[in-house]
């Protein structure tokens, strides 16, 4: 009766069917919209795939594309070296790690429109906190490049924790006779970590790996908030750019190309992961 | 002996390097909230020319003023109210509808599609970014004529929770030990009987947690509070976001806002500490 039950059809789909109606239709439909040219009083004309064609000559989407993958790629990478590191660091008997620990959750689930707006403060040239602190003058959010490395800086203040946290689990799941025996083979921390820690963990980086790319590449909020994208176009990423051509100028139909092209790239990167994420699941 | 006493010594100045390494580390981590409350409770004077870590009393007098005028603020009251009655009533709804299903994941057969094909179905969902669901969304929403309403943004919120919320709990109930609920079976107790009172009682903290990470998720979303709700419901991010193109670049209130946004989640985040590793994990480790 625990297995096979009258009632299991009952329990599974409410909730299969809220997800169904309000994911696929939206899919469909925005697929629908990103073959038209949707104008406003206008009915919409269907123009084939126009809209994915215009993207690869738009310049702006080239360059939203191309700030969407370095604040990907630098960014997590960033992150998940530095979780690991502290990770490490604090997988060790050390006083008040518990509270430490505690503080680290904390930018977790900060909103991020209001770390965006925070950081505005943090990175501002002329009394801001970074550059009163430390009395430098460096341009945070005026110069393109740095802009776009505040973006980065920000999501790296917030996800590093995630990783650390993950890994801190992982790490603490090791049985201690593990180090004990390689710490009789080998004197180097280094080979330690590269043959036992990593290969344990392989699981968990890939994990880890996958839900921060994911999450990554729709990041919206913190430079909708810290740079609105610029100065310029330096730090509109893909997310931004179709929410301004769609809410903003109102093309519907090329808006949704654009986030159509996103859900792609995010899709075959789950792709190539998938396999490896499917049996850590089971 | 001497060379045992060595290698303790040396053993001693490693953990102290480390342990300050992990002071630095949460420090930088903690610094941003530091620095919002010094500034929150800066006279605006103040804002710009005190430098530094500014530290109250020692670098200026600190005043409770920008906190009472923010609060007093009724744009400031009705966003708190619309934030919070779309954070609960979207955890209720998710978790009325999500731990059922997780049950049946758990502990029912189903063949086709297999119970992990379906677990791995609602995993999928995240891979979807919100933006590219946006515009249908909207539009859907105008013609159920359910634009600019809280509805609409419970309806949201719940979609891209759910998801979430079924493959945690699904792992929840994997966790609880099958062997009671079949002792009650062989009881005589009836399944619902058994599933009300003995499995939804032992995973109930994984049930509270589920709702309180929710409830953040829900508090800091802003991409459709920001499209179909951004008039009369506004939620608190809706409504910083806004503040800055109408006010300029007001310190004080930035830090004062910033904090009223961030203290429910963060402090969520601080009561579910044991269940957030898993819950942002979406269920992959265990924590």
């Amino acid at each position: 009766m625990l297995r096979d039950n009258k009632f299991k059809l009952i329990f599974i789909w409410p909730a299969a069917l809220w997800v169904l109606v309000f994911t696929i239709f939206p899919l469909f439909y925005g697929l629908r919209l990103s073959l038209y040219n949707v104008k406003i009083g206008f009915p919409d004309l269907f123009i084939g795939l126009k809209n994915y064609i215009s993207f690869f000559t738009d310049h702006y989407a080239f360059n939203s594309l191309k700030v969407t993958l370095i604040f990907v790629i630098v960014g997590v990478a960033i992150e998940m070296t530095l979780g690991m590191l502290t990770a490490l660091l604090f997988n060790r008997p050390l006083p008040i790690t518990g509270f430490l620990r505690t503080i680290m959750i904390m930018p977790l689930f900060a909103t991020p429109i209001a770390i965006g707006f925070l950081f505005f403060t943090i990175f501002y040239e002329e009394g801001g906190l970074i550059n009163g602190l430390l009395n430098i003058k460096v341009p945070w959010l005026s110069s393109p490049n740095w802009a776009l490395f505040s973006v980065i800086l920000v999501d790296v203040w917030q996800w590093t924790p995630f990783c650390f946290l993950i890994f801190l689990a992982a790490l603490q799941g090791v049985p201690d006779d593990y180090y004990e025996a390689a710490k009789l083979e080998t004197k180097s921390g280094w080979n330690v970590f590269r043959y036992i820690i990593f290969p344990i963990l392989q699981p968990t980086i890939i994990l880890v790996l996958l839900l921060r790319v994911t999450e990554a590449f729709k990041i919206f909020d913190i430079p909708f908030t810290l740079t609105t994208g610029g100065p310029g176009t330096a730090t509109q990423v893909l997310s931004m750019y179709a929410y301004r051509v769609g809410m903003r100028f109102f093309n519907f139909g090329y808006s949704s190309a654009i986030s159509f092209l996103l859900f792609i790239i995010v899709i075959m990167f789950v792709m190539v992961m998938f396999k490896r994420v499917r049996q850590i699941y089971q | 002996m001497k060379k045992v006493r060595k290698i303790f010594k040396r053993r001693n100045i490693n953990l102290v390097t480390y342990f300050i390494l992990a002071l630095i580390v949460a420090g930088i981590t903690f610094i941003p909230f530091y620095w919002a409350i010094s500034l929150s409770i800066r006279n605006p004077i103040e804002a710009f020319t005190v430098t530094g870590l500014a530290i109250p009393f020692v670098q200026y007098k600190p005043t409770l003023e920008n906190w009472t005028e923010e609060l007093a603020t009724g744009e400031t009251q009705k966003s708190l109210l619309n934030s919070a009655i779309i954070a609960i009533g979207t955890s209720i709804l998710v978790i009325t509808l999500g731990t059922p299903a997780a049950y049946a994941i758990a502990r029912f057969q189903f063949r086709k599609p297999s119970n992990s094909n379906i677990n791995v179905w609602f995993l999928s969902q995240r891979v979807l970014p919100p933006v590219a669901t946006i515009i249908p969304i909207f539009l859907m929403m105008r013609f159920f004529k359910l634009l600019d309403t809280r509805l609409a943004l419970i309806i949201v919120n719940t979609t891209f929770n759910l998801p979430f919320v079924v493959v945690l709990m699904r792992q929840a109930f994997l966790d609880l030990p099958i062997e009671l609920e079949e002792a009650a079976l062989v009881d005589g107790a009836g399944f619902f009987t058994i599933f009300w009172k003995i499995s939804l009682r032992l995973a109930a903290p994984s049930m509270v947690a589920a709702v309180l990470i929710v409830f953040a998720f829900t508090w800091n979303e802003f991409l459709f509070a920001l499209t179909i709700g951004s008039i009369h419901v506004r939620t608190i991010p809706v409504l910083m976001s806004g503040a800055v193109d109408t006010r300029g670049v007001q310190f004080w209130f930035v830090a004062v806002r910033t904090l009223i946004a961030v203290s429910p989640p963060v402090i969520i985040a601080l009561l579910a500490q044991r269940f957030i590793v898993r819950g942002l994990s979406f269920g992959g480790v265990k924590g």
